[in-house]
């Protein structure tokens, strides 16, 4: 293994190395050809006739092909992807032992790749369900399951045979989402056939759609918040109890965020206030997440401008945020109203999906990429010029379709939602999506800057020695 | 600090489960027992279609070609919807495998589309959306539909219409 090859370095317990490995390099990948994708269908939205010049671009590569197969790639191959990286890497690290069974391990991140890649080609295909985030078609969901399953044995059996007595925080969110996600994604798939009329299956959809957002990305994000910043400032974290309250909150109010969606939308009225009620409820988690991070935070806030890794994780937390004041207000009758259907949405989704976990993603990323392979980050001036493009090239994103989804939201109520009015509109936010598509270079070109500077750190890193405090802090 | 509970993941993973489920009865297993939810209307029963229809099909291709992405197809009761027909309500999706009323209006809203155009601007304008509904249309051209897809997609689309009953 990697250890042996480094002068001096002890040979401590290695933390499911080449798992991670795999999942980290492969979610890489993943994260270009998602921004590649989320590039041409802002392109497309620009200029219609953009990659259309032969049959095969025009057919595989339509907006509505395209579309699914970008947020899969971002939510599934990205996000899931690294999580699972995370995961294995934590839950052995804090229980102070080596992940339970490394062979598992490699074969569920084989397999999982097999899995996505298979999926995103019959997405582009055409074998889309027409059920939002959840298009692939039923043969790769199972798939997905078995993985899951299989991961969450294997970072079980860890847990249950650990060295360390106590169960740290982090350990609660990651492995209780895990569960979740198993949960989430089952009820989210079930064919539509199998589930009834067709308002039932709006319940399982966008129980789906709000909770692989809610208690996937958003419970593992903040469990490697609760893991990554004690680390990073090299003090506790602030409240033990306030991240359990948080914890508890969490699983106990988002489940019943998906009616949220339909608000003035063809289902019963009991049930849209069933959905309003934890939406408003939510901002005790979130801001207790929020609460716990500044309490901790207090005092070091020097360390954000010179710990690249925790500036990462901090802006992280703060769109998480954000996203988080956003959501209530969307999930209120009246703003509802005018933002639904619109480009607003498309902002608010990458808020929490891009601003916030995958910053916190990329953190982990550049917290745990030495520690695997035994380099140093090769360039800081690259993780610089990742934040930066990353964060501004987000921001010209967000508040052009922010303020496209106001402008069509006002427009709409003054009737132009058909034929020459409908396009009058269109027309005036013509600019706002040239915005969109500037901002999305600039994010891709921070993720190439991510990507190079991984390559090189795994190739030509600076190599750890026997007394780097890496070692120590592991 | 830390107490006896918090050492042992089976509570932590039973309860967690727990939380969620109640979560998934309230908001999934619930709306089985309203009858809003579960009486077809009469609009549903026109779009009952039957399998093998050029209906079928044409919403087979809808789906398939991603037509769902851009284009809603239900009517709110709020302000904004005001123009665009009869308000859609839960019985109107009886029949819909999988429903598509989606969440984006990059087009407009297509519910009681089948009302408002003819077979032949369908056709039209599906093969170069441009040149019939203006330049300013960021429609993509689906002149690469096969024949048969085309006919079978306009059949759906002239299909969206609120049943007569209603209004």
């Amino acid at each position: 293994m990697a250890q042996s090859a480094v002068q001096g370095v002890p040979a401590q317990t290695p933390k499911g190395s080449t798992t991670v490995k795999i999942y980290f390099y492969t979610s890489i990948f993943y994260l270009l050809a998602s921004m590649i994708l989320g590039l041409i269908v802002a392109l497309k939205a620009v200029n219609p006739e953009f990659l259309t010049s032969s049959r095969f671009w025009q057919e595989y590569f339509t907006y509505g092909r395209l579309r699914p197969t970008h947020t899969n790639t971002a939510l599934i191959g990205w996000l899931t992807t690294v999580y699972f990286g995370v995961l294995y890497y934590g839950v052995p690290a804090l229980c102070k032992r080596a992940l339970w069974s490394e062979k598992l391990g490699i074969f569920t991140a084989v397999f999982w790749n097999i899995v996505y890649i298979g999926g995103a080609l019959a997405l582009l295909a055409g074998y889309q369900t027409g059920v939002e985030y959840a298009e692939l078609p039923l043969i790769f969901d199972i798939g997905v399951v078995i993985c899951v399953v299989l991961t969450f044995w294997n970072l079980f059996q860890t847990a249950r045979y650990r060295q360390e007595r106590v169960l740290y925080v982090s350990m609660w969110y990651w492995l209780g989402s895990l569960l979740n996600l198993a949960i989430v994604y089952i009820i989210g798939n079930i064919p539509a056939g199998w589930v009834g009329p067709g308002s039932i299956q709006m319940g399982y959809y966008y129980f789906y759609l709000h909770n692989i957002i809610g208690l996937w990305f958003t419970v593992v994000g903040v469990g490697t918040i609760y893991y990554l910043l004690p680390k990073l400032v090299q003090r506790p974290i602030y409240s033990h109890k306030l991240s359990l309250i948080g914890f508890w909150m969490i699983v106990a109010f988002y489940s019943w965020n998906g009616p949220h969606h339909l608000i003035n939308g063809p289902i019963p009225v009991w049930l849209m206030k069933a959905g309003i009620i934890p939406s408003l409820l939510l901002l005790i988690p979130v801001w207790s997440v929020l609460a716990n991070i500044i309490g901790t935070m207090k005092g070091v806030w020097y360390k954000v401008s010179q710990n690249l890794a925790l500036k990462f994780l901090i802006t992280g937390a703060l769109f998480y945020g954000l996203a988080c004041i956003q959501g209530p207000f969307q999930a209120l009758m009246g703003p509802h109203a005018i933002l639904h259907f619109t480009y607003w949405t498309v902002g608010h989704a990458h808020m929490p999906l891009f601003g916030g976990f995958s910053m916190v993603a990329f953190s982990a990323v550049y917290y745990m990429l030495p520690r695997l392979t035994y380099r140093h980050i090769y360039s800081r001036a690259l993780m610089n010029w990742h934040y930066w493009l990353s964060v501004i090239g987000f921001l010209i994103f967000g508040f052009a379709m922010w303020t496209a989804g106001i402008i069509q939201g006002f427009e709409w109520m003054d009737g132009k939602q058909l034929g020459a009015g409908f396009l009058q509109v269109l027309e005036s936010l013509h600019i706002f999506l040239i915005s969109r598509a500037v901002g999305g270079s600039m994010m891709f070109l921070g993720q190439i800057a991510f990507a190079w500077n991984v390559w090189r750190s795994v190739k030509a890193g600076q190599i750890v020695s026997a007394d780097d405090p890496i070692l120590v802090s592991r | 600090m830390a107490n006896e509970a918090e050492k042992n993941p089976g509570i932590l993973l039973v309860g967690a489960g727990l939380l969620v489920l109640l979560g998934v009865l309230g908001t999934v297993w619930l709306p089985y027992f309203d009858s809003s939810v579960v009486t077809p209307t009469d609009t549903a029963k026109l779009r009952n279609y039957p399998t093998d229809s050029a209906e079928a099909r044409g919403r087979h291709v809808y789906i398939r070609e991603g037509c769902i992405w851009c284009h809603s197809q239900q009517v709110r009761p709020v302000r904004a919807d005001s123009k665009l027909g009869p308000v859609t309500v839960p019985g109107d999706y009886y029949y819909d495998k999988p429903v598509i009323t989606m969440t984006q209006r990059t087009g407009p809203d297509l519910m009681w589309v089948g009302s408002r155009y003819s077979a032949d601007w369908q056709h039209e304008h599906l093969k170069n959306p441009q040149k019939i509904a203006g330049p300013a249309s960021i429609m993509p051209k689906y002149n690469y539909l096969s024949e048969q897809d085309r006919n079978d997609l306009v059949a759906y689309l002239l299909s969206l219409k609120p049943a007569p009953q209603k209004k």
